[in-house]
């Protein structure tokens, strides 16, 4: 458990889960000894809110959280951006560029190239439909939600159209991006023929499974924080119509 | 590989993070999902048909017995008791707190080899026959219309069967469902055409 008090240090030390998330909270390294919420209080990161992903990122479950700090929905939004961010334009390039190499090898028979580059295309094409659906879609709805929050009387218009949307349909039309990698991870292991640059495959594989772990991580934060976290407020604002 | 999912509900932490870790060390078996309350647990549990449930006696007792009398959970149930402090009985199997690793490995074994003398597989993600005819065909290049051609079938039924195998698999492009076609022993990529998909 990641704790206010402990030294942000160690708790990296002894946690390398927690790497992908300084990037990004915009945290930067050299901590010396500062603890957890000097940290976050200097990267301007509300130290309830680090310390409810951080939490999730360490338990694997997918539990929904009880007593979830309360922390600000829009830094949680800052968050899901930056993580999309990060997916768009590291995590995936990565990905590309050794699928890239892999397309040079000269053991491919052109149907398995065909295979591997309508594979890749196609699933880089769903993946990004996938951020900006949430982008797009979800995130206004949650920024939206919280400002509702916020005043005596929630506009009668948005109350209405929250007996249409709610995050509980996000979480069911919300597909799981991992699992077209693995199925790629074992194209590679058992279907491909043997190459000769050894190296390469082992690359890709390393790298897709660093994306595959992240995006199960990532997935059971959204189960385990965001979503108990909007329909709790999604709750306060329909129970603040009826008063 | 089948796997059979266990789904583990304790209200405390330290009892169910200790049935997880002994059902971790078995082959074969994958701790679904673990529950600490019985109303999220409830939903859950008629969803996934397949997977047997560790309860503890309190939630079992609190709870929904009537689910229980209706059969389908009456046969991958298995009780958590704690200092064998129960006297609800009815039949279940049961795991005592105080009993050791080896004993309570043995008795979830024993569940788990009754459970899968049938179709040991999860319906929720596992192709039907007809359904994995389909994702063939969608491999090997044909159009919806030309496979409802194939199989008789009307072009809307086609398009319902399409729709459900992206549900179970999280896979939609005709590219995803051709590499699960293959990693999954439906299609060779010999028997692919040689033209881009």
């Amino acid at each position: 458990m990641i704790s206010r008090e402990l030294a942000m240090c160690r708790a990296v030390l002894e946690n390398n889960r927690l790497l992908p998330l300084f990037a990004r909270f915009n945290i930067q390294l050299g901590f010396g000894e500062k603890s957890v919420e000097e940290v976050c209080r200097i990267n301007e990161v509300d130290p309830d809110f680090f310390m409810e992903i951080a939490n999730a990122y360490l338990e694997e479950d997918d539990i929904p959280r009880e007593d979830l700090a309360h922390f600000p929905l829009k830094s949680m939004v800052k968050y899901l951006r930056a993580t999309h961010a990060y997916y768009l334009e590291v995590a995936l390039p990565q990905v590309e560029l050794l699928i890239a190499q892999l397309l040079n090898q000269p053991e491919l028979s052109k149907k398995e190239l065909n295979l591997l580059s309508g594979f890749f295309d196609d699933y880089k094409k769903e993946f990004m439909q996938h951020i900006f659906q949430e982008e797009n879609e979800v995130l206004p709805y949650i920024l939206e939600l919280e400002k509702q929050s916020l005043p005596d009387r929630p506009d009668p218009e948005f109350l209405s159209s929250l007996k249409v949307y709610s995050i509980s349909k996000f979480e069911q039309e919300h597909d799981r991006l991992e699992y077209s990698l693995e199925n790629l991870s074992r194209l590679i292991i058992k279907y491909l023929p043997p190459l000769k640059n050894q190296e390469l495959c082992l690359r890709v594989l390393a790298e897709l499974s660093d994306l595959v772990k992240d995006l199960v991580d990532h997935a059971n934060m959204e189960d385990k924080v965001l979503i108990p976290r909007v329909s709790e407020l999604e709750q306060e604002v329909l129970s603040g119509e009826k008063d | 590989m089948n796997r059979t999912g266990i789904i583990v509900a304790a209200e405390s932490y330290l009892l169910r993070k200790g049935v997880v870790s002994i059902l971790n060390r078995m082959p074969g078996v994958t701790v679904v999902r673990e529950f600490e309350a019985l109303p999220a647990l409830e939903k859950f549990i008629q969803t996934r048909k397949r997977d047997l449930l560790v309860i503890t006696y309190t939630l079992f007792d609190k709870s929904f017995k009537s689910l229980f009398n209706e059969g389908d959970l009456q046969d991958r149930t298995i009780i958590l008791t704690h200092k064998q402090e129960w006297e609800g009985g009815s039949g279940f199997p049961t795991i005592d707190s105080e009993d050791g690793k080896g004993l309570i490995m043995n008795k979830i074994q024993a569940l788990l080899d009754a459970q899968t003398q049938g179709p040991g597989e999860d319906p929720l993600f596992t192709l039907s026959p007809r359904e994995k005819t389909i994702v063939r065909l969608v491999s090997l290049g044909y159009t919806n219309k030309q496979i409802a051609g194939e199989l008789f079938l009307s072009a809307h039924t086609v398009i319902t069967h399409r729709k459900n195998i992206g549900h179970k698999l999280g896979i939609k492009s005709v590219s995803g469902l051709t590499v699960y076609a293959i990693v999954n022993n439906i299609i060779t990529i010999e028997e692919l055409s040689s033209n881009p998909v």
